[in-house]
């Protein structure tokens, strides 16, 4: 199956993902309209890929967590980092790894 | 913390118990395998974003820098306007994989970068920076996409992983111990029972003994 890609961010972001060939962009400026598009993006079967910059998902935070759990397999999402290089402190990623195994030695150890 | 079932103290029950712990313990020896297997998974997966991640965040900062080169020699308007202009119809293909039983994603890209002719923006009003911009945003894209099937795959995995480790834990720590509580319990209880049948049957020997 085929799928598009969906991209969310500021306008750098958006202007570069558009020139690569993203089909549905949006500019998060207001809050309860990122919140509509992402759901949109979510429920429709089409999307197989949402890219979000960090700075707006950690500006959703528990919603878009939830967002996260309550999708199916599809969309995938990444959160990805401006331009301004912006990551949050607490990766996602770490963070679940920590949860699960339990343990960070590992992580540290091959220095992620 | 082990509460006895609430169980009759027969044969029957015991018999019964003694069953079900079996399968208990056979559903958890198979349980703790799989989630020795999704570890092993895990990291495999782990390790391949570790590789997969500086290289698309690398390639993403660089696209970013290109895209502001472009900002300020094209005009940010006109790039903006070009954006717009673009063919916007990328597709990936995605479909599912199983590890362990779990669907994790399986991500298929074709070519993402394109020649500058087939983008679809004109090109008498754009310079080379502009296409510049694009093919490395086209790049990262690639390397993006990459990772975010990786990602969601580690996600997928941990989720998996964790509802198994609640399943083992629910058998190891209150399952099987109540069960062989129970078991006790009876074992208790039934040798009791022998103990006071015994002492029952001297008494009335000896209640015998006594009249004859």
């Amino acid at each position: 199956m085929s799928y598009k890609i969906a991209v969310v961010g500021d306008q750098d972001t958006i202007t570069g993902f558009a020139l690569a060939g993203a089909t549905y962009t949006h500019i998060h400026t207001a809050r309860e309209e990122t919140l509509a598009k992402l759901n949109e993006f979510f429920a429709s079967g089409e999307i197989g890929l949402v890219l979000i910059t960090h700075r707006v998902a950690e500006e959703f935070g528990f919603d878009f967590r939830q967002m996260l759990r309550t999708k199916g397999l599809l969309p995938l999402v990444l959160r990805i980092p401006d331009k301004t290089g912006y990551m949050p402190k607490v990766d996602e990623l770490r963070k679940i790894i920590r949860r699960t195994v339990g343990a960070e030695i590992m992580v540290k150890k091959e220095g992620l | 913390m082990a509460m006895a079932l609430a169980v009759a103290p027969t044969r029957m029950e015991l018999l019964k118990l003694r069953q079900r712990v079996g399968l208990a313990q056979k559903g958890y020896d198979l349980l703790k395998e799989k989630m020795d297997a999704l570890v092993i998974e895990f990291f495999e997966v782990l390790k391949r974003i570790q590789e997969a991640r500086p290289k698309a965040l690398e390639q993403l900062s660089v696209a970013h820098r290109a895209l502001s080169m472009c900002f300020a020699i094209v005009g940010t308007l006109e790039t903006k306007q070009a954006s717009k202009e673009t063919k916007r119809e990328l597709q990936v293909d995605v479909s599912t994989r199983h590890i362990m039983g779990i669907a994790v994603p399986a991500v298929e890209v074709g070519e993402v970068e394109r020649n500058a002719l087939i983008r679809g923006y004109g090109l008498h009003m754009t310079s080379s920076v502009l296409d510049e911009a694009s093919k490395k945003f086209e790049r990262a894209l690639k390397l993006l996409i990459e990772l975010a099937e990786l990602e969601e795959s580690a996600f997928a995995i941990a989720r998996e992983f964790e509802k198994t480790k609640r399943r083992v834990n629910a058998l190891e720590y209150i399952l099987i111990p109540r069960l062989k509580e129970a078991i006790k319990f009876i074992m208790m209880r039934l040798d009791e029972m022998e103990r006071e049948n015994f002492s029952r049957l001297k008494r009335i020997k000896a209640m015998l003994e006594e009249r004859e």
